[in-house]
């Protein structure tokens, strides 16, 4: 791991760690329902003042907390009109699969590209500090799949190329 | 008449009685308002400790008089200040500095303070220009994107630099005084 | 010291827990229900279950002499569940509130009980002999926001109560007719219903989650969402408090806290784990967990089995299986509550929590 990535995924793993300590809260505005406080913002008092963790401009975490959920999103770093690419498939990929990852976001917030949504009931039926793990390691994975999908790409693109050529040789 | 459409009216916003309108006021104590100039001053001042040396006790100045008061100018500029100081501190200084002032009398106080900084530092202009030039997404020269993947870490750690002590600070805060430092920022209603 | 007495209940939170005044019967709320556990030899056996409730159940209290059972819900509403030859027999209790009932607390008269609700309103109610009915009075004057908690002053009339608006405060809940005037104290002298006696904010304004009254009744502690445990000693009616000791805290916050004694607070929460604070008006600390951590369990753990080390290599790809926290608890205490020892001083408490376990422990 690269040396400056190591404090920035700390710094995420400090403020999910403190931001999800979640209870059960039933709605304030209609009665008999009990929905994520962060998305339906219709309580000032029970949202928290939201946290952002950045390594630079490409690269941060916003941490919105509430009394019964929390929303993380994440900007994956794009340094170029390639990755800009990859990385909109990728989370393309998986939003669409939202169901399947239980505390996926189908949209992400605007500025970011993947946003997760953890309420209450996940922090019960889950380990709390596996739910961190979790975010982290994808931080991690999903830069180095980013990488490898752009090497593939090039290679692929230069063999193309090459093959392209041959006649003209 | 009909310029209005009632139906996207939000009647909830009118209702002074509806918990869409909690005053969030009520939440901060009473905070007294702090000019830009006084601002100012305090920065010289904090500087003047810096140029001395006495990194410890300019990072303590800055903190304990945060400018909660303060305009959006005046907190800017104090951010600015403080991430000056937080700047200028060896990375083999911060955990002594840090326990130094957990220990002393309301340092639990003054490191929340810090927290908040560190969790605001995003805002701080200075910090993204420096390396990039302009802010907003950073494209790489070559326009076909073909332009091997070496190039993924040179925009980062150019931009990242600054970022990175402050990164290093937070790991430091963090030891020394806990989540619970993390916590109080996301509670408490005065912002820096 | 003995290690504390762990009964795995169930996989599944426990929002409030109750034992009767005997230890013997233990109701814990899950989910929509209330069940009632009953001590046998070392364990605790599923004896009963209490339906009624159609949302979840939020709040659960036994009156240690009469033994009824107040519950209260999601629902909006609370059931008063007396026991009788053919089982337990519920009486609906029209709280009049249009949002969740969020916790409930008999006094210690066991006359009346208060239920905090999301509607920004606290009901005191009582029994009406003539009609037959539980009627229920609100307290509302200065609440702004949802209350979370809820505690009796030891001379029944006194209500603290914390909310997500930040504010712990202290209500008279007197009702005329039934209520003995209550002796002047610290707190006021004239108390008619719905008197504010104090309101207390922290500079950091978490949510409170937590009110109690020490026990002489004559300071107030309360934990919030920042970490916090405020303590504060009033000097009387219509005056600034002698003294406001605030602790933070560099673990997560706190959820629930009982007084051991004038001088000893118990807090638990997200930390999953109980601590100790020491002090008096001139200052309080923190003094450590209520945990060993030398704990039986963490011994057979370190010698772990080759084959379980391969095991777990092969069906997860790493050598040591962190799933476990070091604590007794695996999630969020809830509640903690007196188990023995009276005003004097606890030797016993009792903690619930997100993670389906009760736990008795030795102070």
């Amino acid at each position: 791991m690269s040396q400056s990535l190591r404090p920035y995924l700390q710094a995420v793993r400090a403020s999910l760690t403190a931001a999800l300590a979640l209870s059960n809260f039933a709605s304030q505005t209609s009665e008999r329902h009990n929905v994520p406080e962060i998305e339906a913002a219709s309580s000032p008092e029970v949202l928290l003042n939201p946290l952002t963790v950045a390594r630079n401009d490409n690269e941060k975490v916003l941490v919105e907390p509430s009394i019964n959920s929390v929303r993380i999103s994440i900007k994956i770093k794009q340094a170029d009109e390639i990755e800009h690419i990859l990385v909109h498939k990728f989370t393309r990929f998986l939003t669409q699969r939202a169901e399947a990852f239980f505390i996926l976001r189908r949209k992400p917030i605007k500025g970011y590209d993947i946003s997760f949504l953890i309420t209450n009931y996940h922090t019960e039926e889950m380990l709390k500090h596996k739910l961190v793990d979790f975010i982290i390691e994808f931080m991690e994975e999903v830069d180095k799949e980013v990488s490898e999908m752009k090497l593939f790409l090039n290679a692929r693109a230069r063999f193309v190329a090459e093959s392209f050529l041959t006649p003209f040789d | 008449m009909s310029l209005v459409n009632w139906r996207t009216i939000n009647v909830d916003a009118l209702d002074p009685e509806s918990a869409a309108n909690f005053d969030l006021t009520s939440l901060t104590p009473a905070l007294a308002p702090v000019s830009l100039s006084d601002v100012q001053q305090l920065s010289t001042q904090v500087r003047q400790l810096l140029r001395g040396g006495d990194a410890e006790g300019a990072l303590r100045g800055a903190l304990e008089n945060a400018p909660y008061g303060g305009d959006e100018r005046g907190k800017e500029a104090h951010l600015a200040t403080v991430i000056e100081v937080l700047q200028s501190i060896r990375q083999s200084e911060m955990s002594p500095i840090l326990s130094r002032i957990y220990q002393s009398e309301g340092g639990s106080e003054v490191l929340d303070t810090l927290m908040k900084y560190l969790m605001d530092c995003h805002r701080y202009k200075g910090m993204s220009q420096g390396a990039h030039g302009s802010s907003g997404k950073s494209m790489s020269p070559t326009p076909t994107g073909f332009s091997q993947a070496q190039s993924r870490n040179v925009g980062s750690d150019t931009g990242g630099q600054g970022m990175s002590v402050l990164l290093s600070w937070h790991e430091k805060l963090v030891e020394t005084a806990g989540p619970g430092s993390i916590v109080r920022v996301m509670t408490d209603r005065r912002t820096v | 010291m003995a290690p504390p007495e762990v009964h795995h209940l169930f996989h599944h939170p426990i929002a409030d827990h109750s034992f009767s005044a005997d230890r013997k019967t233990l109701a814990v709320a899950r989910d929509n229900n209330v069940e009632l556990y009953e001590r046998s030899g070392s364990g605790f056996q599923l004896k009963d279950e209490l339906r009624g409730h159609d949302k979840l159940v939020t709040g659960i209290d036994i009156a240690p002499n009469s033994g009824k059972i107040v519950t209260c819900s999601q629902d909006r509403n609370a059931y008063v569940w007396e026991p009788s030859p053919t089982g337990w027999t519920p009486t609906l209790v029209l709280l009049r509130i249009n949002r969740a009932a969020t916790c409930v607390r008999w006094s210690p008269s066991e006359s009346k009980f208060a239920a905090g609700s999301g509607a920004r309103a606290i009901a005191i109610c009582h029994f009406e002999e003539e009609d037959n009915w539980w009627v229920s009075k609100h307290l509302k004057k200065p609440i702004r926001s949802t209350i979370t908690s809820v505690a009796w002053h030891p001379n029944s009339v006194l209500l603290a109560a914390g909310g997500t608006d930040g504010h712990a405060r202290v209500l008279s809940g007197f009702i005329k007719g039934m209520d003995q005037r209550p002796q002047a104290s610290v707190w006021g002298e004239r108390l008619p219903f719905n008197t504010v006696c104090g309101e207390y904010l922290n500079n950091t304004a978490g949510w409170v989650h937590d009110v109690a009254f020490s026990p002489s009744g004559d300071a107030l502690a309360f934990v919030g969402h920042d970490s916090s445990v405020t303590v504060v000693y009033p000097a009387g009616p219509d005056e600034a408090p002698r003294a406001v000791v605030s602790v933070t805290t560099q673990s997560l916050p706190f959820m629930s806290l009982i007084w051991s004694s004038e001088r000893e607070i118990i807090a638990a929460g997200y930390d999953c784990e109980a601590y100790k604070l020491h002090g008096d008006e001139s200052g309080w600390a923190l003094a450590g967990s209520v945990e060993s951590k030398g704990r039986p369990g963490m011994a057979d753990r370190s010698e772990e089995s080759a084959l379980n080390m391969f095991k777990q290599m092969d069906l997860k790809g790493k050598a040591k299986d962190d799933t476990k926290l070091n604590t007794v608890h695996q999630n969020t205490i809830n509640t903690i509550r007196v188990y023995a020892g009276g005003a004097g001083g606890v030797t016993k408490f009792s903690s619930s929590g997100v993670d389906g376990r009760v736990v008795i422990w030795n102070l």
